[in-house]
């Protein structure tokens, strides 16, 4: 489509004989952000290195700005190309310091060292860094790594941000701390980005639409609530988060927390009870599966007691026979 | 880690095998063990030890290298606790003469000393082997039939010598020519201004007119025969007025005066069975009327004046090195 | 952290550095102190004489630009080899990074006269295409043997340092930054180079410094004069004790010409433990690139190697199986008595006593060069760097000699080699290792300190993997220089503890070039068997992590 900043076309990349991702087509419109939610192994770094241009695709295009970048017999170097990239490994120059690091795109756009490391050093305002301006990356904690690679991105001044498990190294406080800085400083900019991550939590909250990926593929594309909602499989609503699976009828039946409630006349046996802080989360077995029931509150019952339950909503599940037992899961971490 | 196991793997067996192998020679027949430091090369005194421990039933523990490490390890030696040689066996009177001056060797002379004649002798030591300095020659190359020849345009560019700081026996012959009327240093003049060129020892010279790399040069007698003989296309000339004589002496060591099996030994090289063996392994003897490699009837041969080039040495060098550098 | 888990590391450690200190001591200091005993007891009255000798300061002059000269060219080429090599889309990228490391193989003893023989006056290009280089022998000659020997130790230390410290990502970063492939070059991957380079300088530097049989084989002919040149004719007239006084202030001036050189290089461009690494992230640099430069690579890679090692191997193995010198080698010139020569008890024995000596002494260097790498990190043991070098410029003959007047006494045979191999290759196993080392993540290394382990300890389980390389690399070039070393062994052996040096000189100094030729191509033989082995686990070990890394780190 046109008006798309980025087009991938039956994109398949190899390394050597081994198929890492493919065929793949998906889209990025401008200012979008697309989350590419994966288990490792799935391909997400792969995807975004093509995009990139660090690996020639083995078969298929990709396209940016309306403008083919990359084919297998041709591709546009990463420089050349309109992408920013954040990686998993901060991938930050030991021998500059967090401000010529930062300036390190502008003067290869051609600015001098002065006014680049101005510009740089406003970038690091922005994201409440300046006051490690003077710092090396062996002086910085992972948090401080990590934004100096976010605010190297920003100063790219790219169209497409590509942000590879940027917070896989980042402690609970810390990675809440960056997500909040990454988005502020996206919509500031208006630029799309491509966010790979095997958090569903992340993926959900940060995108306008999420891609799953497995093994290479893609198995669905959708906002946020649609493929929460509605998974297209089993598979792809574990990786989207807790799940519990009913066999109802033959047909198999997806139930997120809060899509059944204690009460009501369906039994059941509880299985386990876990106090979560804002809510308790129940195992209950039925005559159907076992089911994972969200309640506000503290534990009220214990192992083995029997409990009424009443199902609000639940989604249809297709396909999946290959899996003869319906479980719970608690979703990838 | 595969490598951090091959390492002390390797570090344990590597030992194990080290007393092994320094074990070889533990055990003697139960004679005596004399220990001989040489410069002679293997082929020589390989087989005259040989001979000799059979004989006599006395060991002989041999440490053999070039002159330049032999003075480093005696020099070693002599800072470390002593001289550990009873007997030393030169390539040359002037490196004997200085054992001698540091009162390592010498004081002693084996009873059949005087079968040798006196030019190849001294009080302290006892030559038992010569090397002749004479002169090669490619095979398409004309002879030089004296060594005033080699100045001439035949051989200009083409005339490879040895090094004096390196070789005694080129400083030998350096000091043989010094005293030489009709050549002096001026020899050594003329030569290098006909383009000839010094290489490290008298084996390279050898080596390089084999090749084809010089014309000419001068090398010792050995070298120069069993080139040949391998088949390498070169000849041999012993110009006029004569090949240049290096004898090589041995002493006994003077803390191991009195010990028989070292004079004993001494003795032996000296002895016409020690000189026809030392005759038939390859090595020129100096015992008067003793078969020894190839040497045409009436080849000329002169002789250095050893106690004049041991007492000028230095100067004789540093003057030669105003010639051919340092 | 509480007080009691960082005490036994503390004390530990420091009795590491004293153990190490230790032997630095022994190995190095004790012999230099007493080689400066002997000068200043016997030699005070001679330093004038000796130091004014004409053609002394030539000496002096030749060996230092000889030193500047080499360096200067070989660490570059190292570089861009090691750079070269790097590109994933080289045709046979595995075989060229085992070929361009052949120079060493041809020993030092036979090195001049395979270069001659190749290239020289009726040499091999003189007969066969009319065409020979007669600069080959005199100062052009002597250049571009000694860099040729020396690029493959630039290119060793190069590559182990890109290995450990130039990650993948970094460059990606740089790309997607906007920088093209030369300015990547410029801005990331040169400055992370800089140790491994200034390591790889100090080492070729050092090494031509102490370089004797090159300078004596190709140089003397055309006057060119070395201090070790110099040296050893000072001790081949050395029955004189004026010309041993003089070849051991000589050998003292070299060390000092070397500390000179190697304390502010160490100190200005030592190592610094600067980046944090956090995720191992894999694969290769960047893929992007024209395919066909590939080819040009590899010609080139092809012509300097078939230049450099081809050739002058040519010309040993037709010396080693020619019936005699002069003789063209053609077929019925063959012989293969020099190699039937080879093979009574004696040389065998020889040939065994080095080969368990330099298996040894390859592996004692490996720790030993590793725990100098890892304690010159502190600032106290920062001068164990430039300590270690010092017995590699000492020329062999003075080593030895250094040895022998220390503990003469006490040891003697094998023993004294060993630790002569040992003083002498020390920086040799340490520099490689010290470029490669620098990335150690504090915050690992501090975590297992903090549970107790001494430094060596926590290196050794923290970063040996990333290391195994580097250590590899090392351990190589140690047993093969161990194996070639013919001066100190011949020196100092004793009864029934002859090695393959004796064997050698004694053939070399008949003139006869044949068996010294059939003993170069035994020992390579015998080299490639013993070092196939390791190089195969070293690729196993490199393509397993690697791979590992690339599927793991990419996906």
């Amino acid at each position: 489509m046109s008006g798309d900043l980025l087009e991938l076309r039956h994109l398949r990349v190899a390394y050597g004989s081994v198929v890492a991702l493919g065929p793949v087509d998906l889209t990025v419109a401008p200012g979008e952000v697309l989350a590419l939610l994966g288990p490792s192994g799935s391909g997400k770094s792969t995807l975004l290195h093509a995009v990139a241009g660090f690996q020639p695709p083995a078969e298929g295009e990709v396209w940016l700005h309306g403008h083919r970048v990359a084919a297998p017999d041709r591709a546009e170097p990463p420089e050349r190309r309109d992408v920013a990239v954040v990686f998993q490994s901060y991938a930050l120059w030991p021998h500059l310091s967090a401000l010529d690091t930062v300036a390190y795109p502008a003067r290869r756009r051609g600015f001098d060292r002065a006014s680049a490391r101005r510009q740089a050093l406003g970038i690091l305002e922005r994201l409440h860094i300046d006051h490690l301006a003077r710092r090396r990356p062996a002086e910085l904690s992972g948090g401080e790594q990590q934004r100096v690679g976010l605010a190297r991105a920003l100063a790219r001044e790219a169209s497409l941000f590509l942000f590879d498990e940027p917070t896989a190294h980042l402690d609970t406080h810390v990675r809440s701390v960056f997500l909040a800085e990454l988005d502020a400083r996206r919509r500031a900019s208006g630029a799309a980005a491509i966010y790979a991550t095997h958090d569903a939590e992340e993926a959900l909250g940060l995108a306008d639409r999420v891609a799953l990926l497995d093994a290479g593929r893609v198995v669905q594309v959708g906002t946020p609530a649609e493929v929460y909602d509605q998974p297209v499989d089993r598979w792809a609503a574990r990786l989207t988060g807790i799940a519990s699976v009913l066999s109802q009828d033959g047909r198999r039946l997806l139930v997120r927390p809060g899509w059944a409630r204690l009460g009501g006349d369906r039994d059941g046996t509880v299985r386990a009870a876990w106090f979560r802080g804002p809510h308790s989360d129940y195992t209950v077995e039925t005559t159907h599966g076992e089911v994972l029931i969200r309640a506000s509150g503290r534990p009220r019952h214990g192992i083995g007691d029997r409990v009424g339950w009443s199902l609000d909503h639940s989604w249809d599940l297709a396909g999946d026979d290959a899996l003869d037992q319906p479980s719970t899961s608690a979703g990838p971490d | 880690m595969r490598t951090q196991r091959i390492a002390p793997g390797a570090a344990v067996l590597g030992l194990l095998l080290l007393p092994v192998a320094c074990g070889d020679d533990g055990g003697s027949s139960g004679g005596e063990t004399i220990t001989l430091y040489t410069c002679v090369s293997d082929t020589t005194v390989e087989p005259v030890i040989d001979a000799f421990e059979v004989s006599t039933g006395t060991q002989v523990d041999l440490f053999r290298a070039p002159t330049g490490e032999l003075n480093a390890r005696i020099a070693g030696d002599v800072r470390s606790g002593g001289l550990r040689a009873d007997v030393v066996w030169g390539c040359d009177p002037l490196t004997l003469q200085g054992y001698v001056d540091q009162g390592l060797v010498g004081g002693w002379a084996p009873a059949n000393a005087a079968d040798v004649p006196e030019r190849f002798r001294t009080d302290d030591y006892v030559g038992v082997a010569v090397l002749y300095l004479l002169a090669v020659h490619g095979d398409d190359v004309q002879p030089p039939q004296e060594w005033s020849d080699l100045t001439g345009p035949e051989y200009a560019d083409g005339v490879a010598l040895p090094d004096p700081a390196f070789a005694a026996s080129a400083l030998g012959a350096v000091g043989y020519f010094e005293g030489q009327s009709g050549y002096g240093l001026d020899f050594f003049a003329d030569l290098e201004g006909n383009g000839a060129v010094q290489v490290a020892s008298p084996d390279e010279v050898a080596t390089g007119v084999a090749q084809g790399a010089y014309k000419a040069g001068i090398t010792i007698a050995n070298s120069a025969y069993a080139l040949q003989g391998d088949g390498s296309p070169i000849g041999i000339v012993w110009p006029r007025p004569g090949a240049v004589a290096i004898y090589g002496p041995v002493a006994l060591a003077t803390d191991s005066e009195g010990s028989a099996p070292a004079e004993e030994f001494i003795t032996y090289l000296v002895s016409e069975k020690g000189q026809r063996l030392i005759g038939e392994v390859g090595s020129y003897p100096t015992l008067p009327g003793v078969p020894g490699p190839t040497r045409p009837e009436d080849a000329p041969v002169v002789y250095p004046d050893w106690p004049a080039i041991t007492a000028g040495q230095e100067d004789l060098l540093a003057d030669y090195q105003q010639i051919f550098g340092g | 952290m509480p007080r009691l888990a960082s005490r036994p590391a503390d004390v530990g450690q420091r009795f590491e550095v004293a153990a190490l200190v230790a032997v630095a001591a022994l190995l190095v200091l004790v012999p230099i102190l007493r080689l400066v005993e002997t000068a200043v007891d016997e030699g005070a009255s001679q330093y004038g004489a000796v130091l004014t000798a004409p053609g002394l300061g030539e000496a002096v002059r030749t060996s230092l630009l000889l030193g500047v000269v080499v360096t200067a060219v070989a660490v570059p080429l190292g570089m861009v080899t090691a750079l070269a090599l790097r590109q994933p889309q080289l045709p046979g990228r595995g075989f060229w990074r085992v070929a361009v490391l052949l120079p060493v193989l041809v020993p030092e003893f036979v090195l001049g006269y395979s270069w001659q023989q190749a290239y020289g006056r009726a040499g091999f290009t003189d007969t066969l295409l009319g065409v020979p280089f007669p600069g080959v022998v005199g100062p052009v000659g002597v250049v571009v043997v000694l860099v040729v020997n020396a690029v493959p130790i630039a290119y060793l230390l190069t590559a182990v340092g890109l290995a450990a410290r130039a990650e993948p990502d970094l460059e990606r970063a740089a790309r997607a930054s906007g920088a093209g492939s030369l300015a990547v070059l410029r801005t990331v991957i040169l400055p992370l180079l800089r140790p491994s380079l200034a390591a790889a300088s100090v080492l070729v530097f050092v090494v031509t410094l102490a370089s004797f049989a090159v300078p004596q084989v190709l140089g003397a002919p055309a006057g060119v004069d070395t201090v070790t040149t110099r040296i050893y004719a000072d001790l081949s007239l050395g029955a004189h004790p004026n010309s041993f006084v003089e070849a051991v202030t000589l050998a003292l001036l070299l060390v000092l010409l070397a500390v000179v050189v190697v304390a502010p290089a160490d100190a200005v461009l030592g190592p610094r433990l600067r980046s944090v690494r956090v995720a191992d992230s894999g694969g290769s640099p960047v893929a992007v690139g024209r395919r066909s430069g590939g080819g040009w690579v590899a010609l080139g890679l092809g012509s300097y190697l078939l230049v450099a090692v081809g050739v002058p191997l040519l010309a040993l193995a037709g010396a080693s199986v020619t019936r005699a010198v002069g003789l063209p080698p053609a077929p019925d010139n063959w012989t293969g008595d020099h190699f039937s020569q080879l093979l009574d008890q004696r040389t065998f024995e020889a040939i065994g006593r080095s080969v368990g000596l330099a298996v040894v002494a390859a592996s004692l260097l490996t720790v030993l060069g590793a725990a100098v790498a890892v304690l010159e990190r502190r600032r106290a043991g920062r001068s164990l760097a430039t300590l270690v070098t010092l017995t590699l410029v000492l020329p062999g003959s003075t080593l030895a000699v250094a040895l022998l007047i220390a503990y003469g006494r006490w040891l003697s045979g094998l023993w004294l080699i060993l630790l002569a191999y040992l003083a002498k290759l020390w920086a040799f196993a340490h520099r490689p290792i010290s470029g490669a080392l620098d990335r150690l993540p504090p915050g690992e290394l501090h975590a297992a300190r903090a549970s107790g382990a001494t430094a060596v300890t926590a290196a050794r389980t923290v970063a040996l993997r990333p290391l195994a390389p580097a250590l590899v690399a090392a351990w190589l070039v140690c047993f093969v220089t161990a194996l070639h070393e013919v001066t100190m062994s011949a020196l100092l052996y004793g009864p029934g503890s002859e090695t393959l040096a004796v064997v050698v000189l004694n053939s070399q100094e008949l003139g006869r070039i044949g068996p010294t030729a059939a003993l170069s191509v035994l020992l390579t033989g015998l080299m490639a068997a013993a070092a196939a082995p390791l190089w195969l686990a070293f690729r196993r070990l490199g393509a397993a992590s690697s791979s590992d890394r690339e599927l793991a780190g990419v996906r």
